[in-house]
């Protein structure tokens, strides 16, 4: 608590500092500080107006010894600036002016000229015009002789009197001379004002009315298409010294919004080349000119050249990197990816490291691991997404990836397009070969039997001929009412068909 | 026609301000305020009329009457009558930017800031249309404001004119009206605008002003109009007439002034009103003491929301302070029809016509290229270097353009013309040019003597103007050939 009585000691000097100097405290026991305290911790600090107590009585107890209390840590000059205010409930920062602003009470801001309902900008403009000052020499005639007020240079000369009589009126008929002198001040008062009174400007829409001032140079100005461009004069519509020449408009092949017509008028859209992933790599490799080809497709048998090659490169390579490894050692292998480790990494360093802090290869390849990033450990595992690795086989144009793996999905691509004049073929690629003969090739996939085996199996399948006496119950109680051939007419015929019918 | 033409507008501030240098004898005497014939800033007496600043000093850019290009400062502006925004200002209208300047010869509308060229076109004054006088071309006659009450025998004289020639009556009866009514702004915008004895209409000149037009067909034309303005009078304003229409216009005087006013300061616009989209001539007050200028950089636009008339400046148009703002008020037209309409005319009119007769042609390719005008026959212009403002004044002008379309000229595609027939056909017209020069009774040098010394009115000056500039045009196609035939390059 020493700490804390301090550290009120220095609030109560602090605080009555900001009222009044501060006065010894050895004359009064007690109660002149807690007075300073109450009134310098009014409204902020009701809680603590005890513990300060505590305080002051632990620095009362110092006081013989130490004239007055001194704080320890603060210095004299730092004073806490408490506000005796509370603060506001709530603010917050206004988003559009980027202000603080009291919760409640504050007005939306005011939208810009642009935001505007139409014709008040002229009205606001016409609001803030200022009004004329000035007093005017004569009064109005209301009418009745017109052209009385204004100023006639002309002298009162014998001239052809006209009609309207009044035109001499000679209350403003200010010969030069005489304006010179007598009336200079009472015409360059008149003269500030008015100028004032027609300066209003509507220039600037948001900003105050100032004046422009009048530059005797001429600054820099723009020239040429930019001057054309900002006076609103006509000018191209791209400025010729940025401008790049026009190219080729795509042709409707490349188009990606166009119909595409099947290349080389086959019979079916099936006989066209069907993309495969090897494909299209080995087309592309063969157009960046890593790889030659005989003609331009690769053929289903260089597509499976090249597979075996790259296989066998890949291979080869990762041997290589396997042999590295061993011949300079892990740490010289791996501080390839840690580019923090500027320590020597050959074998030799790392033995002679062994055997001064005695930490193994494997340790110090830990303490290596320790000074690689983030995004080098990522791009040593090749399996960040953000960091792409980039063989060069894989920078395919894009209609070559999209042979493959199609295109934007929102905006199809001509694959999966369908061309509505289309007429829909359904023959296969081997639709010129005759018709082959169905039954035999159905035959000999065993598909189809002939009759006579089917036949025969059937007669295999024959179900077994039970002999039984036609007997049952309504045949026994049936009276004998002379069907049978008592005198043969049918005999004869029942022996053969029964057999007959076990026969068959 | 927005053109991005330089003839920037303190170039005529300095030529006229030269002049006046020339001509008043040692600083600035009080007896002749008002003579500064600075062809720049014209009276705007009728108001817009007088093309005040596009009017450039033709003998500054002659080699004759070379002038040092000093600048003088524009003490002959002044400030309007503070009132005069006053008044407007608390009917709604605005005005953003521009002054109200006046000067010896009227009112002109000046910047009073810069304002750089940028893409939209920036309102510079907005006027409601309850300080406009309106009324639709065709009948029905619609007045917007309605200010004309049902049964006031001033609509009768309304409907009695004809629609498609009488509009001038129609406006000025209209005004006279306004004039009248009470509570209107037009009886206290009135008070600016030119009086009888400042407007140069030609309908005030007298009949020796008209003669000294040395035009014959202008002034024939202008004697009809007035012969038919003062009949309208008489069949309307007669002694039997009603008070109400009585006291409108209690002499002829007064209502032909009426009628200046309504010709020079009316404006024709399409405009949209609730549904309908009608045809109308507007007497507009602020926008009406904008001159003329045919590169001009102010247009209007009616603001169909608020029913308010905007007068704009041209998107792309830099303006300096101090430069006034212009309008287009007929287009494509001649100076006599300026003349006869307005009542001024200008040296620079590029679509002045000089009827030549005989056969000589020039190649128009090599001629327009020789004074490098570019694009189509309809919108000739040329480009002056941006950084050298035209102080000296440059030989290119409104003029040239003129006589690019006045000339007679030939083009066959390829065809190459031959310098020696070049040569000849333009030294023909040169004499043509110049016989035209002398038939006319007095030289330019003698016209240019009569406005330095007082002219007695503002429409003599306007006629004697209307004359010098014809010369000066004439003179400037000579001079234009002149250069042609030295320029003929192979």
């Amino acid at each position: 608590m020493a700490s804390l009585s301090t550290a009120w000691s220095c609030f109560v000097v602090a605080g009555s500092g900001l009222r009044r100097a501060v006065k010894a405290d050895g004359d009064d026991p007690g109660k002149p500080n807690s007075n300073y305290l109450q009134t310098s911790f009014l409204g902020s600090f009701p809680a603590r107006v005890a513990q300060v107590r505590g305080g002051s009585s632990s620095s009362r107890r110092r006081g013989p010894s130490v004239p007055f209390v001194k704080c320890e840590n603060a210095q004299k000059d730092e004073f806490e600036n408490v506000s005796v205010e509370r603060p506001p409930y709530y603010s917050y920062l206004d988003s559009t002016s980027g202000q603080l602003e009291p919760a409640s009470g504050a007005r939306a801001a005011i939208p810009g000229e642009e935001y505007w309902p139409e014709g008040t900008a002229s009205r606001v403009r016409a609001a803030r015009a200022p009004e004329p000052t000035g007093k005017s020499l004569g009064s109005p005639s209301y009418g009745k002789s017109p052209g009385s007020r204004r100023k006639k240079y002309k002298t009162s000369v014998a001239a052809s009197e006209s009609a309207g009589g009044h035109s001499r009126s000679n209350d403003l008929l200010v010969p030069e001379a005489a304006s010179g002198s007598s009336q200079t001040d009472l015409i360059l008062s008149d003269s500030e004002t008015p100028e004032t009174s027609d300066d209003a400007t509507e220039e600037h829409k948001d900003s105050s009315t100032e004046y422009v001032v009048y530059q005797t140079e001429p600054e820099e100005e723009e020239t040429g298409y930019d001057l054309d461009k900002k006076l609103g004069r006509p000018h191209s519509f791209i400025n010729p010294k940025v401008r790049k020449p026009i190219e080729e408009p795509l042709t409707s092949e490349e188009l990606w919004w166009n119909w595409r017509k099947p290349d080389k008028e086959q019979w079916s859209r099936w006989q066209r080349r069907r993309p495969d992933v090897e494909t299209v790599f080995l087309k592309a490799m063969a157009e960046t000119g890593q790889v030659k080809l005989y003609g331009d497709h690769p053929t289903l048998t260089e597509t499976s050249l090249y597979r075996a090659r790259r296989h066998l490169f890949k291979e080869e390579r990762l041997q290589a990197e396997q042999d590295r490894l061993e011949e300079i050692g892990p740490l010289a292998y791996y501080s390839e990816w840690v580019s923090a480790w500027k320590q020597d990494t050959s074998r030799e360093a790392v033995q002679k490291h062994f055997e001064e802090t005695g930490e193994d290869e494997n340790t110090q390849l830990i303490e290596m691991f320790q000074h690689q990033t983030d995004r080098e450990y990522r791009i040593m595992m090749g399996t960040d997404m953000r960091i792409p690795r980039d063989p060069l086989a894989m920078r395919m144009r894009e209609d070559q990836i999209k042979q493959i793996w199609g295109g934007d999905p929102v905006y199809p691509t001509i694959n999966y397009i369908q061309d509505p004049n289309e007429i829909i073929d359904y023959r296969g690629p081997d639709f010129h070969e005759p018709t082959p003969n169905m039954l035999a090739h159905l035959k000999e996939q065993g598909k189809i039997i002939s009759r006579e085996e089917l036949e025969k199996i059937l007669a295999k399948e024959k179900t077994e001929e039970i002999e039984i006496t036609d007997m049952d119950e309504a045949m026994a109680r049936a009276v004998d009412i002379g069907e049978n051939d008592k005198f043969g007419m049918n005999r004869g015929q029942r022996s053969p068909i029964e057999l007959d019918l076990s026969c068959g | 026609m927005t053109l991005s033409v330089p003839l920037p507008q303190p170039n005529h501030f300095f030529n006229s301000s030269i002049e006046q240098r020339k001509r008043l004898p040692g600083g600035i005497p009080p007896a002749r305020p008002g003579y500064h014939l600075d062809r720049d800033r014209r009276a705007s007496n009728v108001g817009p009329i007088t093309a005040a600043p596009s009017l450039v000093d033709s003998p500054s850019s002659f080699p004759l009457f070379q002038r040092p290009p000093t600048q003088e400062s524009l003490s002959e502006l002044e400030p309007a009558d503070p009132d005069f925004y006053k008044i407007g200002y608390v009917r709604s209208m605005r005005a953003y930017g521009i002054e109200f300047k006046e000067g010896p010869d009227g009112f002109g509308v000046y910047a009073s800031k810069d304002v750089e060229p940028l893409r939209r076109a920036r309102v510079i004054m907005e006027i409601p249309l309850e300080l406009m006088l309106t009324i639709r071309q065709k009948p029905p006659w619609m007045f917007f404001p309605d200010i004309i009450p049902i049964g006031h025998p001033i609509f009768d004289i309304i409907n009695s004119t004809d629609p498609e020639t009488e509009w001038d009556l129609r406006m000025a009866c209209l005004l006279l009206y306004a004039f009248d009514k009470q509570d209107n702004f037009w009886q206290l915008y009135g008070d600016f605008l030119p009086s009888a004895d400042e407007c140069t209409s030609l309908l005030l000149a007298t009949e020796g002003d008209l003669s000294e037009l040395q035009d014959p067909t202008l002034a024939t034309t202008m004697k009809q109009q007035q012969g038919r303005v003062l009949d309208f009078w008489g069949k309307h304003w007669h002694n039997g007439a009603p008070l109400k229409i009585k006291r409108l216009a209690r002499d002829p005087e007064k209502f032909t002034w009426a009628v200046s006013v309504a010709q020079t300061r009316s404006i024709g616009m399409q405009i949209r009103i609730g549904a309908l989209v009608q045809e109308s001539n507007m007497l507009i007050p602020y926008a009406d003491m904008l001159n003329h200028s045919f590169q001009p950089n102010c247009f209007l636009h009616w603001r169909f929301k608020d029913h308010m008339l905007e007068v704009m400046i041209n998107a792309g148009q830099r303006i300096r302070k101090g430069d006034e703002m212009t309008l287009n008020y007929l287009g494509s037209q001649k100076n006599n029809i300026f003349m006869q309409r307005y009542g001024f005319s200008s040296p620079e009119n590029p679509w002045d016509v000089i009827e030549f007769s005989g056969n000589a042609r020039i190649h128009l390719d090599s001629f327009l290229s020789v004074f490098n005008i570019s694009g189509l026959p309809d919108e000739y212009y040329h480009k002056s270097p941006d950084h050298l403002p035209n102080v000296g004044g440059t030989f290119m002008d409104g003029a040239v353009l003129a006589a690019a379309r006045a000339l007679p000229t030939w083009s066959d595609r390829d065809l190459p013309a031959l310098p020696s027939m070049e040569r000849k056909a333009a030294k023909e017209l040169q004499e043509e040019c110049q016989q035209m020069l002398v038939q006319f009774p007095t030289t330019l040098e003698q016209d240019q003597e009569i406005l330095d010394s007082m002219p007695q009115s503002r429409t003599f000056e306007a006629a004697i103007k209307y004359r010098l500039h014809r010369k000066l045009y004439i003179q400037k196609v000579i001079q234009a050939l002149d250069m042609y035939q030295e320029l003929l390059l192979y």
